[in-house]
């Protein structure tokens, strides 16, 4: 099997690769992995908090070339965003872009999870009180 | 074809099993009757051996089987049949061994049981994610956040140690604590090799009284430890690779 050219260039030059503030309350991190192949990927976004638009994403996958790639295409594809626009995205787009075989068709499904993931973390947090606002009601 | 009896074809007509050359009800391999060898059937592996779908299997016993199929099948019996004959005894001969290989082998034969029991890691993962993308509720990960936690850690190391070694240097104290993981998550591993040998015998009891609720559970448990003994065989092997080099 060969790479398409899409994920040959996200694998040898991968877009935002990176980590961020995991405690920052504008930023949401996803963790997911793929126990058929023990793939493990990394997705976290900033957002603002004002128009809920995803300012930044990193990555950091570590997997085959695919893995790679999907996650890399995920951090190109969510910024720029709203939090809602980005949880449109579906494994099969990305499927498409990369011309991902059969056999790694998970590895789009792994990005899509990461990028769920990471807003479900974020919209959390937001939800979560902030301990002086707490103070302040009380 | 001029050798196939009336009676078989009719059987066959009736979906029943019958010798081809003498129409007498027939084994998986060879008649019963005349001892002729017979077309494969698409049967499962355990069907094969004739063997009850169950985890705990006399693997000595099989071995023995193995070998005695293997014989009866062996070329050089067939070089005076019919070429029909031939090529039946070839493919039965490769089913026998795709069949002991997946059998004899206590985790590959418990994968092959989950498929057969209707397991499909990926398709499920596929379609749990669709459903979280309609409903916006969240998808539940097979491999548990704290594992993955780990795991990610571990792999934030081996690639220090990797880009370490391109460089030409050594951190003792990187590669030590390498060693103390592994030998964790070693330990890990056998754990959950244990818990699977558990749901072997949990499984074998509920095959005996077909309680299909029971099994449904037993199956999916043994699907969520074989999911996080994958995640930590990988990365055992990883490790090792990694401080080998």
């Amino acid at each position: 099997m060969s790479y398409s050219d899409k994920v040959l260039d996200h694998y040898s030059h991968p877009r935002n690769v990176g980590s961020m503030d995991k405690g920052s309350t504008d930023v949401g991190t996803g963790l997911v992995g793929a126990p058929e192949c023990g793939d493990v990927m990394k997705l976290q976004i900033k957002v603002n908090p004002e128009t809920s638009v995803i300012e930044d994403a990193k990555f950091k996958t570590f997997g085959c070339g695919s893995a790679i790639a999907s996650s890399s295409l995920a951090t190109e594809w969510v910024k720029g965003k709203t939090v809602d626009e980005a949880l449109q995205i579906k494994n099969t787009d990305i499927v498409k872009e990369l011309s991902l075989p059969p056999v790694k068709i998970h590895c789009s499904v792994l990005a899509e999870d990461a990028i769920r993931s990471a807003i479900h973390d974020w919209k959390k947090k937001r939800e979560t009180p902030k301990p002086e606002i707490v103070e302040a009601r009380s | 074809m001029a050798t196939e009896s009336k009676t078989a074809r009719a059987l066959a007509e009736t979906g029943e099993r019958a010798c081809w050359s003498c129409g007498a009800p027939r084994a998986a391999q060879f008649c019963s009757t005349c001892g002729k060898v017979q077309p494969p059937q698409s049967v499962d592996y355990f069907t094969f051996f004739g063997l009850p779908r169950k985890l705990n299997v006399d693997v000595p016993a099989l071995q023995r089987e193995f070998y005695e199929l293997s014989r009866k099948l062996h070329p050089d019996l067939y070089g005076r049949t019919s070429k029909q004959e031939q090529e039946w005894s070839l493919e039965q001969s490769s089913l026998l061994n795709d069949a002991y290989r997946t059998l004899k082998d206590p985790i590959k034969r418990t994968e092959y049981l989950l498929r057969l029991e209707g397991v499909e890691l990926e398709e499920q993962s596929k379609s749990a994610t669709e459903t979280a993308r309609v409903t916006g509720e969240i998808k539940k990960q097979v491999v548990p956040p704290d594992l993955l936690e780990e795991v990610f850690e571990l792999n934030m190391q081996l690639e220090e140690l990797r880009m370490n070694r391109k460089m030409g240097e050594d951190d003792p104290a990187l590669t030590g604590e390498l060693e103390v993981h592994k030998t964790e998550f070693e330990k890990k591993y056998e754990v959950l090799t244990q818990e699977l040998k558990q749901y072997w015998d949990q499984w074998d009891r509920v095959i005996d009284v077909d309680q299909e609720e029971k099994r449904r559970q037993v199956r999916d448990k043994m699907v969520d430890v074989l999911n996080r003994r994958n995640y930590i065989r990988n990365l055992v092997r990883d490790v090792n690779e990694a401080l080998g080099s």
